[in-house]
C-alpha cells in the first residue's frame, strides 16, 4: 500500500491543509502525519469525517504520498501543487513552488 | 453607463446582508456545506486547490474608474495584490478567506458592484461586446439590453435552480466580438426593414466537454419581447433540461436530444402565452435604461491626426502599438484602445493592484472614466482621441500594459489551469509563458499577422479552446500533463469549433509545436493579407498533420 | 417530524400525507395521490377536496381539467436544488390560475423557501431542524425587493415595468 496523508481544505480561510501526528490541520504537507497501513488509513479517513462534520474543514481526501530524498512527495501532480502553490511567479512577495518538487 | 437607483441599492444591500448571514451559520455550524454550497456559488464563491476563489461580476464588462479603484483595494486588503480578468468578462481573486466575502461584498456594494449568480446553477453574467457604444461598425449598443437582462435574472425565484450554469451574450454588430454562437443564449441586435429594433436568437451554444454551436430558432424578436421570450427559454430548459448528469444538462444537449424543430415549437408555444404580458417592455423603460448608455460628449479633436502621425514617424514601437492595439472608433478623431493583459512570459489576463490603480487613472484622463473588459482578458478604453494616444502609451509603458499584441500571437487567452483550480487536469499558466515567450518578437509577431491561441486546462474548456484558432487542451495521461492541438475554431459570427488534429504533445514539446504549425502556415498562406484562420480554412488540417505528424508516418510505414 | 408552516403560522391537525412503503394513510388522513391515480380517480368519481402530488417530471398542465376538485396540489422538490417544482408552482397559479393550497414539500429549506412563496407556493412541509427554528422566530432570509415579476403578485416598485416589492 502507498503511504497515504489526509488534506483538506480549512473552512473558513479555504487554505490547503494537511493533518498532523497532533491532529491538527497544519498548512505544510511535510508535517503531515503518514499512514502506512489499511488501520492507520482507516483512522485518518474518520477524523477527516469528524471534523468536516464539526465544521472545521472541507473537501478532506487521503492522497497518496512518497518518500523522496526524506520528503514527503505527492504522486499526484495536482497535489504537488496543492502542496506548493502556483508554479510561476504569481504574486509579489509570494514564492512559486520549487519546479524540482513539482516535477514529474 | 449604468448608475445604481435606490432600488439597486436596497437590493444589494439585502443580498449583502443575506449571504452574511449565511455564512455566519455556516461558519456556526448551523448550516452543512452541501446546503451552504450552492448559496456561496450564487454569490460568487468557488473553492479551489489552495483556497477560496471569489468572481466578481462585471456586468457586460463595463466598468467605470472608481469601481476600478474598488477592484484594486480589494486585491490589496483581502487577497494577494492582484485579479485575474475572465473569458466572461468577470474579474477572479484567488486567496479571499470565507470570514471576509461578506465585507469584501459589502464594500462592493459601496461602487455598485456584487458578486451575483457568478457561480452556480443559474443566470450568469451577461456577456457583450467589450467594443459596443464606440465601434464604427454597431448597429446599436446592445448593453441596455444586457442591463434589462441582468436585472431580470437577478434572484429570479423560478430560475435560481436550474439544471446546470446558464450563459447569454449580446452582440450590436454584423461582426460578433461577443462569441453568442457558443452560449446558451445568443442574442444579436439588430434592425428590420422597418428600422425597428430587435433581435436574432440563438440557442443551445456551448463549449466545454460537448461544444455545440447554437442553432437559431428566430430570426426577428421585436425588443419589447426580449424578457418574454428568454422567460420561455428558461422555463423550458428549467422543466426539461436533462438532471440526471452533470455533463449532460446544458441547454446544448436539450437542444440536441430534443431536436431544433421540437424545442423552438415549445418556446414559441410558451412566448405565445407570456407575449404581451407584464414581461413586456415598455419603450419608456427601454429608452430610460438606454439613456445611461449614451456615449460620452465627444469633442472633436482634429489635432490628433497630424499629431499621431509624427509620433509614429519618430517612435517604431508606438506605431506598431497603434496599429496593433488601436481600432475605430465611430468618431473619425478617437480610437478604441486595447491595453493588453499579455506581457511577453507574462501571465495572461492578471493585473496587479497597481496596475488597476493606473488604468483608472488614465481612463479619468483620457478614457472618459469608461473601462471595458474582453472575454479576451484585455482591458479596453473605448474612447480615447487620437492625439492623446502618445500620452497614454508612454504611461502604459512605465506598468508593462504597452505590450503591442492585441489579436497576435501571443495574446494568449488561458485559464488558470491546474495552478489554481480544482477542475483542471493540466496547467495553462506556464504554456502561454512559454508560447509567449518563444514568438515575443515584434516582428516575427508581426510577421506572423492575426492567430488566437487559446488555452483550456481542462475540459470545461473555461479558456474557449474549442473557438481558438489554435486550441489547446491539457489533459492528464499517465500522471503526467499531456496538450491537445485543435486548429480552426473560432467565436466570431462565422463560429467554427476548432478541430483535432492529431495525439497529444508533452509540455516540453508544445512550443515546437506551435513554431511547426505557425511555419507551416507561413509557407502556405497566399499572401500577408491571408490570416491563420482563413488559410486553415482552405487548406484544411492535412498539411499541419503532415507537418507534425509526417515524420512519424514515414518511420512506421 | 414535519410541520406544516404557512405565512400565517404553523398548522396543526394537517390531515395530508404521501404514502410510502413505510407510511400509510390512517383513519383521518387524506392522501396526496400521485398524478396519474389522481387523474384516475377524478375520471372515475365524484370526489372533490382531492390532493395530488407533484413531481418534478410530471406534466402540470395535466391537472387543468381537475383543478376545481382539488384541495391542495402539493410539489416535490426530492432534492432542495431540482428546480423543477418552481416552475410547476408557478404555471400553476400563473398559467392554470390554481386558487387553492400550493405547498412544498421534499428538500426544504429555509433559504429557498422565499423563492417558494414567491413562485406561489403557501404552504410547507418542513422537516429539517435549521428551518423550523428559522420559520418559529418568523426569520426568512428573502429579500423584499424583485426585478422580476412572478406569480406571486407583488407592488409594482422601483419605477421599471419589470420591478416589484413585497410588503
Amino acid at each position: 500500500m502507498t503511504d497515504k496523508v489526509l488534506t483538506a481544505n480549512r473552512l473558513s480561510d479555504g487554505i490547503a491543509v494537511w493533518l498532523d501526528a497532533n491532529g491538527y490541520w497544519v498548512e505544510s504537507l511535510q508535517d503531515a502525519i503518514v499512514a502506512r497501513h489499511a488501520e492507520a488509513v482507516a483512522s485518518l479517513e474518520a477524523i477527516g469525517k469528524r471534523d468536516f462534520a464539526e465544521n472545521k474543514v472541507v473537501d478532506v481526501a487521503v492522497v497518496d504520498v512518497q518518500e523522496v530524498d526524506g520528503k514527503l512527495w505527492p504522486i499526484r501532480l495536482r497535489e504537488r501543487i496543492r502542496a506548493q502553490g502556483p508554479t510561476m511567479e504569481y504574486a509579489a512577495g509570494y514564492r512559486p513552488a520549487d519546479p524540482a518538487f513539482i516535477a514529474v | 453607463m449604468y448608475r445604481y437607483d435606490e432600488f439597486d441599492h436596497a437590493f444589494v444591500t439585502s443580498r449583502v446582508e443575506q449571504f452574511r448571514d449565511q455564512v455566519t451559520r455556516r461558519l456556526a455550524g448551523e448550516l452543512a456545506e452541501d446546503a451552504f454550497k450552492p448559496l456561496r456559488l450564487m454569490n460568487g464563491v468557488y473553492l479551489q486547490l489552495h483556497a477560496y476563489m471569489l468572481r466578481v461580476a462585471i456586468p457586460y464588462g463595463t466598468l467605470n474608474a472608481r469601481q476600478l479603484r474598488m477592484l484594486a483595494d480589494i486585491a490589496r486588503k483581502y487577497d494577494r495584490g492582484y485579479g485575474h480578468f475572465t473569458t466572461r468578462q468577470n474579474i477572479q481573486y484567488n486567496w479571499p478567506k470565507l470570514s471576509d466575502t461578506p465585507d469584501i461584498l459589502a464594500e462592493l456594494a459601496t461602487v455598485e458592484m456584487h458578486a451575483l449568480q457568478t457561480s452556480g446553477n443559474c443566470i450568469r453574467n451577461v456577456t457583450a461586446d467589450h467594443f459596443a457604444g464606440a465601434a464604427a461598425d454597431e448597429v446599436a449598443d446592445p448593453r441596455p439590453y444586457a442591463e434589462i437582462l441582468r436585472q431580470w435574472s437577478s434572484v429570479h425565484p423560478e430560475f435560481s435552480y436550474l439544471p446546470r450554469k446558464f450563459k447569454i451574450a449580446v452582440t450590436g454588430a454584423e461582426r460578433d466580438r461577443a462569441a453568442i454562437q457558443v452560449h446558451d443564449i445568443g442574442l444579436h441586435l439588430k434592425k428590420n426593414d422597418q428600422g425597428e429594433l430587435g433581435f436574432a436568437v440563438y440557442v443551445g451554444g456551448g463549449q466545454g466537454r460537448t461544444p455545440l454551436i447554437a442553432k437559431k430558432i428566430r430570426d426577428f424578436l421585436p425588443e419589447e419581447d426580449l424578457l418574454s421570450y428568454v422567460t420561455a427559454i428558461v422555463r423550458v430548459y428549467n422543466l426539461f433540461g436533462r438532471r440526471d448528469n452533470k455533463y449532460k444538462a446544458r441547454i446544448k444537449i436539450l437542444v440536441h436530444e430534443t431536436g431544433v424543430e421540437e424545442i423552438t415549437r415549445q418556446v414559441e408555444e410558451e412566448f405565445s402565452h407570456l407575449q404581451g404580458t407584464e414581461l413586456k417592455l415598455p419603450d419608456a423603460d427601454i429608452q430610460a435604461i438606454a439613456a445611461y448608455f449614451a456615449p460620452p460628449a465627444l469633442p472633436d479633436r482634429p489635432e490628433g491626426w497630424a499629431q499621431l502621425a509624427g509620433w509614429k514617424k519618430e517612435d517604431e514601437a508606438f506605431g506598431r502599438w497603434v496599429s496593433q492595439n488601436v481600432q475605430p472608433h465611430k468618431h473619425p478623431d478617437y480610437g478604441m484602445v486595447t491595453i493588453s493583459l499579455k506581457p511577453i512570459g507574462g501571465i495572461p489576463g492578471d493585473a496587479s493592484d497597481v496596475q488597476m490603480d493606473v488604468i483608472a487613472d488614465l481612463a479619468e484622463e483620457y478614457g472618459f472614466d469608461e473601462i471595458r473588459i474582453s472575454h479576451e482578458q484585455n482591458v479596453i478604453l473605448p474612447h480615447v482621441a487620437l492625439a492623446d494616444l502618445e500620452p497614454l502609451y508612454r504611461a502604459l509603458i512605465a506598468q508593462n500594459l504597452a505590450t503591442a499584441n492585441a489579436g497576435l500571437i501571443t495574446d494568449i487567452i488561458a485559464c488558470p489551469g491546474l495552478d489554481y483550480c480544482a477542475l483542471a487536469n493540466a496547467r495553462s499558466i506556464p504554456v502561454a509563458q512559454e508560447i509567449s515567450t518563444r514568438f515575443g518578437s515584434p516582428e516575427r509577431q508581426a510577421e506572423i499577422g492575426e492567430l488566437k491561441i487559446k488555452i483550456s486546462g481542462c475540459i470545461n474548456a473555461c479558456g474557449h479552446h474549442h473557438v481558438g484558432h489554435i486550441g489547446l487542451l491539457g489533459v492528464e495521461k499517465k500522471g503526467a500533463e499531456l496538450y491537445q492541438i485543435t486548429l480552426g475554431g473560432s467565436g466570431d459570427e462565422h463560429t467554427s469549433i476548432g478541430e483535432i488534429i492529431g495525439r497529444g504533445f508533452e509540455p516540453n514539446k508544445v512550443t515546437d509545436a506551435i513554431e511547426t504549425i505557425v511555419d507551416t502556415y507561413l509557407n502556405l498562406r497566399l499572401s500577408k493579407e491571408e490570416i491563420f484562420l482563413e488559410a486553415y480554412r482552405r487548406v484544411g488540417p492535412q498539411p499541419f498533420k503532415d507537418a507534425l505528424y509526417g515524420d512519424a508516418k514515414a518511420e512506421a510505414a | 417530524m414535519t410541520r406544516v408552516w404557512r405565512e400565517t403560522g404553523f398548522v396543526e391537525n394537517d390531515p395530508w400525507v404521501i404514502e410510502t412503503e413505510e407510511l400509510k394513510a390512517g383513519e383521518n388522513d387524506k392522501v396526496l395521490l400521485p398524478l396519474d391515480q389522481l387523474i384516475e380517480r377524478a375520471e372515475n368519481s365524484n370526489d372533490v377536496g382531492l390532493g395530488v402530488l407533484i413531481k418534478p417530471a410530471d406534466d402540470i398542465r395535466k391537472l387543468e381539467p381537475y383543478l376545481y376538485r382539488l384541495e391542495i396540489v402539493a410539489v416535490e422538490f426530492p432534492a432542495f436544488n431540482d428546480g423543477r417544482a418552481f416552475s410547476h408552482a408557478s404555471l400553476l397559479r400563473d398559467r392554470l390560475a390554481y386558487k387553492n393550497e400550493l405547498r412544498a414539500v421534499g428538500d426544504v429549506l429555509i433559504d429557498q423557501i422565499p423563492l417558494m412563496l414567491r413562485c406561489g407556493v403557501d404552504s410547507f412541509a418542513v422537516k429539517n431542524a435549521t428551518a423550523l427554528k428559522r420559520l418559529e422566530e418568523g426569520r426568512l432570509p428573502g429579500i423584499a425587493v424583485h426585478y422580476q415579476p412572478t406569480a406571486r403578485q407583488a407592488d409594482k416598485a422601483g419605477g421599471y415595468s419589470w420591478r416589484r416589492r413585497s410588503a
